[in-house]
């Protein structure tokens, strides 16, 4: 053994990272060996100056920030009480060795370590969880700058996976989710149980018996996000989490051939009736809008602020890079009339590209090629400073947005989640509104980025390729980008004489109160230039068997007579609140529904895609209500459609889906 | 035995409020804001540290329990590597000439204090890696293991760059002892 491994053993045993044994060992040649002796105590020596020199430096965060760290401990039981709870399977089983005490300060004198090492041995029966080495498989360590780890940390199928070890592996990351996923699905284990993505639970709307409550209330949603984070599941070969399949959001991802608006709003109406594939033995109600067409030399100027999230666990190729491209193709859309701005956000916010004419492309791509992901992330300053740049430069009239492209990681900075709402909201009302681009896995936050979107008059849709980016940045850019109409609302109010109840499928966070329709001060959905919009509704005809619980009669109040227009044969009177989108004031649009007591066979391609979309949702959701709805009946229902691209790749996913379910089961 | 303590009521409790993370804070403040402040300025250090805990709000205990320290000190790290390098990208941003951030580069976070001693200069000038190594076995207590976790080297390695770390700062105190004397014998 050469001297200088001697040595690096001697450093060892002075930091007390010696086994016993060897310490044994090491101890024996100590005690011949005077010179080793003097060199130990030289090493200790050494040890004992840099601790004393290091504690000196009494270092402390400021109270502010303290703070922060101490509402945010606070309020972290709460977060992760439901996803504890959700899966009683996800209890560890720490893997245990026997604890050898390597970190005790091993002293100065060489007995004091005489006597430690020998405490060490006779701490038999005390266990520790094993952490080291099988917690080093970060596969996206890029981002922190190490390229040369050591091989044995890069292949997670050699990586051991108790469970401490692999979720540890995945937090202690830049990017948790991906690695995680990746050794979980590799390991054929549940993924979802160190998924740290968060989902609002959703419980499905039940039905509701007309007698108690002949109306139906809810704000549109033209979101399209949960489609695609559905296909990013399947696609990574599992199951979505339930709350993550909004089935609105699942059916208004396709455009439907509702006719074009005539009249004097910004929208159509148009309705169809079946039965309901999934309980024949009901109707299915579509309720379809179609936001007029804007021409493009019909667009107003436009004022865009891109802000992009640039933390560390942007840097996966499915984020930093994916949305560089995606906003390239937008870019390129632009003319001289246009404007972009570049605002970044991670541990310091900051202006990347003032305000660029549309048509300098060349400058706006090279702004948006240069930016790099690292640092932390504070949003909430981000979203300021990109609202202070849309206001300089505001076209009257014209597009004012910004557009937020995140993985979602908000909770970090000075700005609380309500706090951030609240400012979009105001931002909102000066017509600046927000779109919010979600990107990525593992670490997604679903329920933020819906609702900053939600309350900044914006849309959300989830970018998992540039074919998705696309389709939302291109092909649909005006409805994307220009609001037609804006606070709409849509209430439904059911005939007596025809329906015994009904249930809306979907727009369960959209719901709003009877009192909201006409109140203008209520917030509600967007319809962009050429959006649809479509609702579906299963209805229970008059004297039907009403799936759930029959609540109890009335005491005080008999059911009242019906009014002499219920005598008309009409289902049901839609009717819909709007505003223009520079507008205060609501305009109303009714339409009656009727019945034409078709069956869903000789429905219409469109209706039928509808409705297999609707019920692929439910399957997904295992919802209570998904009755007969099977794979192959999605199938069935959406194969007979001329298939577009979109279309095609939804019977792809619905296959794959069915095989998950199989081989889950 | 105090951290051996430490380790076991880690393992052991089960605590339902943020209870944990409070005590991490007051156990770990100190030393990761020293290492931070070993990578990147004393600024962007407190960032760095506040994020770091800020993150460890959001794990459930039970995934960091029983590795608490190697998760803090990794964490830690990967958010200071990549504010040093955003930081440096953001300089080349915003003008050509690539002055050093005044505050920035390993050298001038360590010396905060104008009057360093012998070992703290000794130290402030170790090669990066051997720093890092250094602080995060005796300020931040770790054992080697983790070292090479937290590091992404191998724990033999580890042992190595820390034997280099001690014996450089124990050449650098015996040199600086020795020049004023041989100064002296050449004046």
């Amino acid at each position: 053994m050469s001297t200088e491994q001697e040595d690096v053993k001697l450093t060892a045993y002075a930091l007390g990272e010696l086994s016993a044994e060897d310490a044994a060992t090491l101890e024996r040649e100590l005690a011949e060996s005077p010179e080793r002796q003097g060199e130990l105590q030289a090493i200790t020596a050494t040890l004992d100056a840099v601790r004393e020199e290091v504690k000196k430096d009494d270092a402390a965060l400021s109270a502010r920030r303290r703070e922060q760290i101490e509402t945010a401990a606070q309020r972290s039981d709460a977060d992760d009480a439901p996803e504890a709870g959700a899966d009683p399977g996800a209890k560890l089983e720490p893997k245990v060795v026997p604890f050898t005490p390597k970190r005790s300060r091993r002293g100065r004198l060489i007995g004091a370590v005489f006597a430690a090492s020998a405490a060490a041995a006779a701490a038999a029966g005390v266990f520790l969880v094993q952490s080291a080495e099988h917690r080093g498989l970060s596969e996206h360590s890029e981002s922190a700058g190490y390229k040369k780890l050591p091989s044995k940390f890069k292949s997670p199928a050699q990586a051991p996976a108790p469970t401490t070890a692999a979720s540890a592996a995945s937090v202690a990351d830049d990017q948790p989710g991906d690695g995680k996923e990746d050794l979980a699905r590799e390991k054929g284990q549940d993924p979802g149980r160190f998924n740290r993505e968060r989902y609002d639970h959703v419980v499905d709307n039940a039905f509701v018996r007309v007698s108690t409550d002949p109306r139906s209330t809810f704000s549109v949603d033209v979101d399209t996000a949960s489609y695609a984070l559905t296909r990013r599941h399947l696609n990574d070969g599992q199951l979505p989490p339930k709350g993550a399949v909004r089935i609105e959001e699942m059916v208004n991802y396709f455009q439907y051939e509702y006719p074009e608006p005539t009249g004097p709003h910004p929208f159509s109406v148009s309705s169809d009736v079946a039965s309901a594939p999934w309980a024949p033995e009901h109707r299915l109600v579509r309720i379809g809008l179609k936001g007029k067409h804007v021409p493009p030399r019909d667009v107003p100027g436009t004022n865009l602020v891109f802000l992009i999230d640039v933390s560390g666990s942007m840097s996966d190729e499915n984020k930093l890079p994916l949305l560089k491209r995606s906003f390239g193709l937008l870019v390129d859309q632009l003319g001289a009339e246009d404007s972009v701005a570049i605002v970044v956000y991670a541990g310091a916010s900051g202006l990347v590209l003032p305000a660029t004419p549309g048509n300098q492309k060349q400058t706006i791509l090279s702004a948006l090629e240069r930016l790099d992901a690292g640092g932390s992330t504070n949003g909430g300053e981000g979203i300021r400073l990109a609202y202070a740049e849309a206001k300089k430069r505001f076209v009257p009239g014209g597009i004012n947005r910004v557009l937020l492209a995140t993985d979602g990681d908000f909770n970090v900075g000075t700005t609380s989640e309500s706090e951030l709402v609240d400012l979009i909201e105001a931002k909102a009302k000066s017509g600046v509104f927000l779109s919010v681009l979600g990107l990525g896995g593992g670490n997604y936050n679903d329920s933020t980025l819906e609702k900053l979107a939600d309350k900044g008059n914006g849309n959300y849709a989830y970018i998992d390729t540039l074919r998705e980016a696309r389709k939302v940045l291109v092909e649909q850019a005006t409805g994307t980008l220009m609001t037609i109409a804006k606070d709409v609302k849509i209430q439904v109010e059911f005939n007596p004489t025809e329906v015994e109840a009904f249930r809306l499928i979907g727009y369960e966070n959209r719901v709003l109160a009877h009192q909201d329709f006409n109140d203008d001060k209520k917030d509600a959905g967007e319809i962009g230039a050429d959006h649809t919009v479509t609702a579906l509704y299963e209805v229970v005809p008059r004297g039907g068997a009403v799936p759930g619980p029959k609540g109890d009669e009335l005491k005080y109040q008999a059911p009242r007579a019906p009014s002499p227009a219920a005598a008309a044969g009409e289902l049901m009177t839609v009717k819909l609140r709007y505003k223009q989108p520079a507008g205060d004031v609501s305009q109303l649009l009714e339409v009656a529904v009727r019945d034409g007591r078709g069956t869903m066979q000789n429905a219409n391609a469109d209706f039928r895609f509808a409705a297999a979309v609707a019920g692929f949702g439910m399957l997904l959701r295992e919802s209570p209500y998904k009755g007969s709805s099977s794979f192959e009946q999605v199938l069935g229902l959406a194969g007979n459609t001329n298939a577009s691209e979109a279309r095609s790749e939804f019977l792809a996913l619905v296959r794959r889906a069915a095989q998950l379910k199989r081989s889950a089961n | 035995m105090s951290s051996l303590k430490a380790q076991m009521s880690e393992g052991n409790a089960v605590q339902s409020d943020g209870k944990w993370v409070l005590e991490a804070l007051d156990q770990y403040e100190a030393k990761l804001l020293r290492f931070a402040r070993s990578i990147v300025g004393e600024a962007q250090a407190a960032d760095v540290v506040q994020d770091t805990f800020l993150r460890l709000c959001k794990q459930p205990e039970r995934d960091v329990r029983g590795h608490l320290a190697a998760w803090l000190f990794t964490v830690c790290r990967n958010r200071a590597l990549s504010q040093l390098r955003s930081e440096r990208r953001l300089q080349n941003m915003e003008d050509d000439d690539v002055q050093p951030h005044p505050d920035s580069g390993p050298a001038t976070k360590f010396e905060r204090k104008e009057q360093l001693t012998r070992v703290g200069r000794a130290i402030r000038e170790l090669p990066e890696r051997q720093r890092e190594a250094l602080l995060l076995k005796l300020d931040g207590g770790l054992s080697y293991k983790e070292i090479a976790e937290v590091m992404q080297l191998s724990v033999s390695n580890v042992g190595f760059i820390l034997h280099q770390a001690v014996q450089a700062i124990r050449n650098e105190i015996a040199s600086e002892s020795a020049l004023p004397a041989v100064a002296r014998r050449m004046s």
